[in-house]
């Protein structure tokens, strides 16, 4: 898969986060970029448009990123969580690789973090 | 961050007024620093030393360390160490305010030796951004009392300050902090953060004009009214904040907490739990002020 073929999810209940990372991700040319703005909206979202790749924040309203990471693995085992959160504390990490996350990564994020993440997904590994 | 402290001293010492402060911050970012207030920092020359050297200097056209050398003031060693080095922030500064004639190279002198005394900082604690003199600074600072774990609050707002200089600016003032039991701003950007027995209250207030330049200067984007977006800016500097001081906390003493999502009140008093301790900061654009209560 390239770039351009690629559909991302960005799931932030801060729309300044949502609107930081959404300005980067289309930068680099992908073919459609999805929202949510909480744990239900994640898990619907991702039921509908079974995005190639998703960011998923932690603490956000109505349910954790967490607890939609579970949901969206039992519906699609091999989906591509990336968590991207502010809250990267030890347990945090156990339960994110646990529910399924195969990346976490502590806000700050830098264009460099999320575009190697990106090409990891292009390439398939 | 020693310069934000080093600006608290002199504002509070009354040497500077609050404008000509705020006025240095701006202007230090085009500020060099000469050699003459490198080597009164460093002890090598007096204030009376640098003025002399001045005045000499005016009648012949030579540079300070060589005027310097052949007066027998410093060693050929000295001034090479002193240009070899990165200023300190809180040099720069210091000569942004000699600059403004604000203060004379005698009034820093004596600042800077005043303000290392009654901090026991050696020239070497200044050099960089040592965590346990600035944790010492902040706690003597702020003197938390009454609060169960003063320790922790210094940790929070040591780390604050340096989110600050990291994600919002350098050019600001810590003011001195109070206690208080209820807020009133036109914005209040707030988050709990808990543990087993930790339920804190932590917010982000200050009136809308403050309050859309702080989220100008996070996001760097050009923003006009006080919308959804500036209170998730906002929300999200505090939000990122908080996250770092918890990861801190899980790894450095095993403490787990977790965070509540952030709550956005507009021109609404807050009645806050018993010890709530206000840190107003000054920036150039305006005071922020945070307020931090059972940590």
């Amino acid at each position: 898969m390239t770039i351009n073929e690629m559909s991302v999810m960005i799931c932030d209940d801060s729309m300044f986060a949502r609107k930081k990372l959404k300005d980067y991700i289309l930068s680099l040319g992908v073919k459609a970029c999805y929202e949510a703005a909480d744990g239900e909206q994640a898990v619907d979202n991702y039921k509908e448009y079974k995005p190639d790749v998703v960011f998923m924040d932690i603490v956000m309203p109505k349910k954790t990123g967490i607890d939609a990471v579970k949901e969206i693995i039992e519906f699609d085992a091999n989906a591509k969580i990336v968590m991207a959160s502010s809250v990267g504390t030890q347990n945090h990490l156990k339960d994110a690789i646990n529910a399924g996350a195969f990346e976490f990564l502590q806000k700050p994020i830098s264009n460099d973090q999320v575009l190697k993440l990106i090409e990891i997904v292009a390439k398939g590994v | 961050m020693f310069a934000q402290f080093f600006g608290s001293y002199l504002l509070n010492e009354g040497i500077v007024t609050g404008p000509q402060l705020a006025k240095a911050l701006d202007d230090k970012k085009n500020t060099k620093t000469r050699l003459g207030v490198l080597a009164i920092n460093a002890g090598y020359l007096t204030a009376g030393q640098v003025e002399f050297i001045h005045q000499v200097q005016s009648t012949v056209d030579k540079r300070i360390g060589d005027i310097a050398v052949e007066m027998g003031f410093m060693t050929k060693e000295q001034v090479e160490e002193l240009l070899s080095k990165q200023p300190q922030d809180y040099l720069i500064l210091g000569q942004t305010l000699v600059n403004n004639g604000v203060m004379t190279n005698a009034q820093f002198e004596q600042a800077i030796n005043d303000y290392k005394n009654c901090n026991a900082l050696s020239e070497d604690d200044l050099n960089g951004d040592k965590t346990d003199k600035l944790d010492k600074i902040i706690a003597d600072f702020y003197k938390v009392d009454g609060v169960k774990d003063p320790c922790r609050y210094t940790t929070y707002l040591t780390l604050l300050f340096k989110n600050l200089i990291r994600f919002v600016g350098d050019d600001f003032t810590p003011m001195n902090a109070s206690v208080v039991t209820s807020a009133e701003y036109e914005n209040t950007v707030s988050q709990r953060v808990k543990s087993e027995d930790v339920n804190a209250y932590t917010a982000i207030c200050c009136d809308t004009d403050i309050y859309i330049k702080f989220a100008e200067r996070f996001s760097e984007e050009k923003l006009d009214t006080a919308d959804d977006f500036v209170n998730a800016t906002v929300g999200e500097f505090l939000n990122l904040h908080n996250g770092l001081f918890i990861v801190n906390q899980s790894n450095e003493l095993g403490n787990e907490m977790t965070l509540e999502p952030q709550e956005f009140v507009y021109k609404t008093a807050v009645a806050l739990d018993d010890v709530a301790i206000d840190v107003p900061v000054a920036f150039s654009f305006g005071t922020v002020h945070f307020i931090i209560s059972n940590l």
